[in-house]
């Protein structure tokens, strides 16, 4: 990796990015240790700052998680095939689904739309990289020595059995007397730093990096949508980091926050625990939004249908997500009248929902649809949304939902809002940015099979879940009996058969997905510059994007910046012709290079700060002198990241910097 | 050729629609939530239908519309089309339709939610506290119900009359669990610390099926219950069967030995009224219970009418052989008291499970029963612990229990 | 939202020449003008609000939850705690003196009211724990009652951040006499102030709502 690097006279659709780096040799020690400065090898991951290694790196152990939580969810739907299920014992069950809803929502959603945050807000928003690249790279340790430590209680007593809401009581050490909750609450404060630290980052990055001429109305759909996602995190994510301390008093140090017997009230945790639990269904959710919310444009050939509506809508879900979290609680006794206040304002959520639907549909009205995979998954986003915000209207009516809550119904409604929602969003944004991050095009052809085995294996797997949980089979269950199955066409046993097959249907897709990469990555055939002639600035550089992003940072003058530089528009007749291709527009950016850039300098610190987390985690548990040990390791850390200026000198390089040319630089504390 | 398939595909979600809505017509799913049995739980269906009704409209609605498009823009060669972004009016309107329908929507919700939450009508009192895993029922002394002179304890299966606005004031013992009979109403969480309040009702009378519906760990999915629902006049020869003196064994009977092994293994938890001890010096002692001594949630099941209710192990198994049941949860709302009435008979007695109960019952029901959970609890246990009876004990319990009615 | 962006004129140079020499590290060019520094403490102490705020709650539900003998009425001890509490917002003053000081780079000055500021937090967080030695002493322990386990966690997360505080006076102290300061120097004081002064002002609610309103 280099360190520094000058715009490469050698054109960027050559495949620029892959030029020999500088030679680099530190020069000076900050702290204890020599600056790391490899550019290639294990080391240039560990120790990188790079926003786009940041993103792959995510993006690879989010997928593994992916992989973990389905496992977990294939033995679930193993044991449900029939009644009496014996695949698996009570307590197996009960840490099985705590733990695949915990991955799945912590360990995959979450980081894989973090990968895609990481990747392209600065590339979208004309940046040469996030605001504090340091703790960036801390934040994804934090996550993936959180997920880590998370699982590792799988081989230290079972995993968490109180299901990922983990209500009090029944959480407490004398109900659930493994390790597996204290795991669980400590993990999630780990993961929990990764994703504020995140947000403030991404935060500032959105608001203070931007292109010249980008203002926040001309920003692209995804970076809005993540800015509102980042703002969600940065106020539930304390929220949740209360409730992790006081369960973890409970637990481990005696207090009774939880204890009856003490005089407490069990409902404090529920409020806690949904006042971040439901911004952050929203949290899981936008970020696909905003993907899918770029490649119905780019496939439609016409810009996004009303974005102020769609920018505003985004706003007001998230504004209004914060009023809404005792609907997950209409069964927990609040009265009438909060029951009745708290039914209307998520009928209201309702609104800006469906103004999004609308939008992406009169997006491609008038279009010229290309089913592209990606255009498929996003498509097949907005009809399973759809189906999943519908049933979502059906539990807003309180009365109604008595009878739901705590049913599968609801574990299909939200399996249709967050896999139909956020999962098929994600994997739009694999194929659509596949080419961008990898140079290569993933194959369509696999693709197709890959969406449409994906898309028959969920409608089968939570399709039937409706059916089930309309006929009365609750949540959570680690069998059902014949006896309560019924008979006829909507008997229970029959859909859970169906339901267990399309999971394993399910299971193939993903399967083919990777799959599909792994084909991928053993081609040698480059992708074009800009495959799907695309809209927006992540597609006007190279790809992979040089570790510099851009030659120049160009200077924005519309919502679709880079569209409107290849094709011209008549504003009479409104036919829009082509006046550039990608390949030019590159190459007159790579005239005008910048000639001096400053990057933010690869770092220990991170990583070895981020270490020293699940130490002392493991301290809280086993034995606190190893907390002492991991809070000396986080506080070295720290004295040494607060020494090292973010960008090495230029003397740590070779050749020395031109110190006549101009600079740019992105340096900053962080 | 995609968009074909997209429209295609349209259909069968458009029928999975129907069929959602054609849930309720299904028959003898025991915990169909679309089969309401009481004024309250019409409530709600009468509320619900219309919504899902107007749902799957919507639905089909916006369905075909995206198929309709997907078929016509697809790409065939046009031009690139006109680069419009957006149009506010058309923005502004299909923003007020949708906030309109649930106007329509929100109106009549908040209205039902008041009308669940009434109190001040009720004519009878049951205090339900759950625990894990099983549910307890306690008639308080009161005017309702017809008049209930002593308190009546009971588990497993709620007995009510019918016609009778009951409410239901529950509790826990130790986590939160939710009780559910579908058929009646919606359900509500029993919180420890809290007393939160529930309506039911049924009309006609019958067995109607529910189960716990908040997680409550180990066994959550072995947490059911049944409301039973006997016409007034039924309901009062239960109440009197219940209050009923304890009917001592023959002397020298296998019940007889079997009271004894009763009061030696099953009496410091299991509260049958009457049980006494008949000291050497001719003293009358009765034997009470004491479960907060043994388990963590302070309770167990009051055993002393057992054979008269239909399920054991917190309404998981049958006391009756599935035939029996059958004949029971089949019969016409007229003969159904009378059948229920009759209790658990010698040739009904559901053996199988219940001799595998005694022999180990946290072998049948996963409960954190066994000698290494008691240490780490404080030497107690959550469920009921394997008690090492030999089959010969166990013939003599049964012999005993069978005539607990 | 409104568009906070403030742009440079448009060069034709694509941003060149914005920036003099390489040490000129604080006067970036930001959309918002502000610098990404100060915003990123200004989302910290909002995220901060809401952390407090649900440990407010906690305690808010909780503090008449107390064994007897053992409220909050019988063992705060109002005086002490409000000389303690005005010694805080004493250092929220000499905070102002250091930032305006550092404004000047008058370096000396500026570590002078730093020093200052560690001090009287120092003072105050000696403050809490006498005042927490002393109430353990009557018998109230973290896990007495619902009201102490809350009461201390409530006030020990703010000891902890006060501390914390305290740390990085000390650390900018240190780094300012030895000049080791990555960036610009008065910014970093400025932060450490924005921090200090969020963590006094927490203070004040929590001094009102915990020790002032009686239960």
């Amino acid at each position: 990796m280099a360190i520094i690097e000058r715009p490469s006279s050698t054109p960027a659709i050559a495949g620029a990015g892959t030029a020999a780096p500088a030679v680099v040799t530190p020069s000076e020690a900050y702290g204890v240790f020599k600056r790391p400065v490899s550019s290639t090898g294990w080391r240039s991951w560990l120790f990188t700052v790079d926003h786009k290694k940041l993103g792959i790196m995510y993006g690879v152990a989010a997928m593994v998680f992916f992989l973990i939580g389905g496992l977990e969810a294939l033995l679930i739907r193993a044991q449900l095939a029939g009644p009496e299920g014996t695949v698996l014992s009570a307590d197996q069950y009960n840490q099985m689904f705590t733990m695949h809803a915990t991955t799945m929502v912590f360990l995959f959603v979450m980081p894989m739309a973090a990968a895609f945050a990481n990747y392209f807000v600065p590339l979208q928003i004309g940046a040469r990289d996030v605001a504090f690249p340091r703790i960036n790279a801390f934040g994804f340790w934090c996550f993936l020595f959180g997920g880590i430590f998370l699982n590792t209680s799988w081989f230290l007593g079972g995993g968490a059995d109180g299901g990922w809401f983990m209500y009090q009581p029944n959480a407490n050490a004398l109900f659930s007397p493994s390790h597996g909750i204290d795991f669980w609450g400590l993990g999630l404060q780990i993961t929990g730093i990764a994703s504020l630290t995140g947000a403030i980052n991404l935060i500032v990055t959105v608001l203070n990096m931007r292109a010249p001429g980008m203002k926040m109305m001309k920003m692209p759909i995804f970076t809005w949508m993540v800015l509102v996602v980042q703002f969600l995190l940065l106020f539930a994510i304390p929220v949740i980091t209360v409730a992790l301390f006081l369960l973890m008093f409970q637990r481990e140090f005696g207090a009774t926050f939880f204890d009856v017997s003490a005089g407490a009230d069990p409902l404090l945790w529920q409020h806690l625990f949904w006042i971040f639990g439901h911004p952050e269904v929203y949290i899981l959710v936008l970020p696909s939004f905003g993907i899918i919310s770029e490649i119905l444009p780019v496939f439609s050939r016409k810009p996004l249908f009303g974005y102020r509506f769609v920018v505003f809508s985004g706003a007001a879900i998230g504004f209004l997500g914060w009023g809404v979290w005792a609907h997950h609680m209409f069964a927990s006794g609040l009265g009438p009248v909060s029951v009745a206040v708290f039914s209307v304002a998520t009928m209201l959520i309702a609104i800006p929902t469906g103004v999004k639907i609308f939008n992406w549909t009169l997006t491609m009205w008038g279009g010229k649809l290309q089913y592209t995979v990606a255009m498929l998954f996003a498509i097949g986003l907005v009809v399973q949304f759809t189906i999943g915000g519908l049933s979502g209207v059906t539990h807003a009516v309180a009365p109604s939902d008595t009878q739901q809550t705590d049913t599968y119904y609801i574990v299909a409604h939200f399996h249709y809002t967050i896999f139909g929602g956020a999962v098929l969003g994600l994997f739009a944004g694999f194929y659509y940015w596949w080419p961008k991050m990898f140079g290569k095009m993933l194959s369509e052809r696999l693709g197709k099979w890959n969406f449409w085995v994906m898309v028959v294996g969920m409608n089968m797997t939570f399709g039937p879940m409706h059916i089930i949980g309309l006929q009365g089979q609750p949540r959570r269950m680690m069998n059902w009996t014949e006896a309560r199955a019924g008979e006829g066409f909507f008997n229970i046993g029959f859909w859970n058969l169906v339901a267990s097959i399309g999971s394993f249907i399910l299971a193939v897709g993903v399967f083919l997905f990777i799959v599909n990469v792994w084909i991928t990555s053993r081609k040698s055939e480059k992708a074009p510059l800009d495959p799907w002639d695309a809209r927006s600035l992540e597609w006007m550089t190279a790809s992979p994007p040089k570790e510099h992003n851009f030659d120049s940072i160009p200077t924005v003058h519309a919502l679709d910046e880079f569209f409107h530089r290849k094709y011209e528009e008549n504003h009479d007749t409104g036919e829009v012709t082509r006046v550039s291709s990608a390949e030019e527009i590159l190459a007159e950016m790579e005239a005008n290079a910048d000639k001096h850039i400053h990057l933010p300098s690869p770092s220990y610190w991170p990583i070895l700060l981020a270490l020293g987390l699940p130490i002392m985690a493991y301290g809280v548990i086993y034995n606190l002198l190893l907390t002492a040990i991991g809070g000396v390791i986080v506080l070295l850390s720290m004295f040494g990241w607060a020494l090292e200026p973010s960008v090495a000198d230029d003397s740590d390089y070779d050749p020395p910097a031109d110190s006549g040319g101009a600079t740019k630089e992105l340096a900053t504390l962080g | 050729m995609n968009g074909r398939r997209s429209v295609r595909r349209v259909l069968p979600i458009a029928g999975a629609a129907l069929a959602l809505a054609l849930a309720g017509c299904a028959k003898d799913a025991p915990q169909d939530t679309w089969q309401p049995a009481g004024p309250n739980a019409q409530k709600i269906q009468d509320l619900q239908w219309p919504v899902f009704l107007v749902a799957g409209i919507v639905g089909v609605v916006v369905f075909a519309l995206i198929g309709f498009i997907l078929v016509k823009f697809r790409d065939k060669g046009q031009p690139i089309p006109k680069q419009s972004h957006g149009n506010q009016a058309l923005e502004i309107t299909l923003t007020i339709i949708p906030a309109l329908i649930l106007v329509g929507v929100g109106i009549p919700t908040v209205s039902t939610i008041f009308e669940l939450a009434k109190t001040d009508d009720t004519q009878c009192v049951v205090n339900v506290t759950g625990q894990q895993w099983w549910w307890e029922y306690d008639y308080p002394v009161q005017d309702g119900c017809g008049g209930i002179s002593a308190p009546i304890v009971t588990s497993g299966q709620l007995v009510i009359p019918t016609g009778t606005k009951v409410l239901v004031r529950g509790t826990s013992r130790d986590v939160i669990h939710s009780y559910w009979i579908p058929a009646l109403n919606g359900k509500k969480d029993m919180v420890p610390g809290r007393v939160h309040t529930l309506r039911l009702e049924a009309d006609q009378p019958g067995i109607y099926a529910g189960q716990c519906t908040e997680f409550c760990g180990l066994s959550h999915a072995n947490m059911k219950m049944e409301a039973v629902a006997l016409s007034p006049a039924d309901f009062e020869t239960w109440k009197a069967g219940q209050l009923a003196d304890y009917a001592a064994p023959a002397a020298d009977s296998d019940a007889a030995a079997g009271e004894a092994l009763f009061k030696a293994n099953c009496a410091y938890c299991h509260q049958v009224n009457g049980l006494t001890n008949t000291g050497p010096d001719g003293t009358v002692t009765p034997v009470l219970a004491n479960p907060d001594q043994f388990v963590v949630s302070g309770a167990a099941p009051n055993l002393s009418h057992l054979m008269t209710r239909n399920t054991f192990a917190g309404a998981t198994w049958d006391l009756l052989t599935p035939e029996c049941r059958d004949t029971v949860w089949n019969a016409s709302p007229e003969e159904f008291g009378a059948l229920y009435l009759q209790g658990i008979t010698a040739e009904c007695l559901n053996e199988v499970d219940l001799r595998e109960w005694l022999r180990n019952a946290p072998a049948k029901k996963p409960m954190y029963a066994d000698a290494a959970a008691k240490e780490e609890l404080g030497g107690k246990v959550r469920g009921m612990p394997a008690l090492g009876l030999t089959e010969q004990q166990i013939d003599l319990i049964i012999a005993y229990l069978l005539e607990r009615k | 939202m409104a568009d906070l962006a403030v742009h440079a004129p448009d060069t034709g140079d694509h941003g060149h020449g914005d920036h003099g020499g390489h040490d000129d590290h604080g006067a970036h060019h930001t959309s918002t003008g502000l610098s990404n520094n100060k915003m990123a403490m200004w989302m910290f102490l909002g995220s901060e609000c809401l952390l407090f705020g649900g440990l407010i709650s906690t305690y808010m539900l909780y503090r008449g939850r107390a064994s007897e003998n053992l409220g909050p009425d019988q063992i705060y001890d109002i005086p002490f705690t409000s000389v303690s509490s005005f010694v805080l917002l004493m250092s929220s003053l000499t905070m102002v003196l250091a930032v305006s000081a550092a404004a000047q780079d008058d370096d000396r000055t500026t570590n002078l009211w730093l020093t200052v500021t560690a001090l009287l937090g120092a003072t105050f967080v000696g403050g809490q724990v006498y005042e927490f030695t002393s109430f353990y002493q009557e018998g109230l322990g973290f896990t007495t009652s619902l009201f102490s386990s809350s009461f201390y966690t409530l006030t020990g997360f703010h000891g902890v951040h006060v501390t914390v505080g305290v740390i990085m006076l000390l650390a900018t102290v240190g780094m300012v006499r030895r000049n080791r300061i990555p960036g610009q120097k008065s910014e970093v004081v400025e932060l450490v102030g924005l921090y200090w002064h969020f963590v006094d002002v927490v203070w004040i609610i929590i001094f009102t709502l915990v020790y002032l309103i009686p239960s």
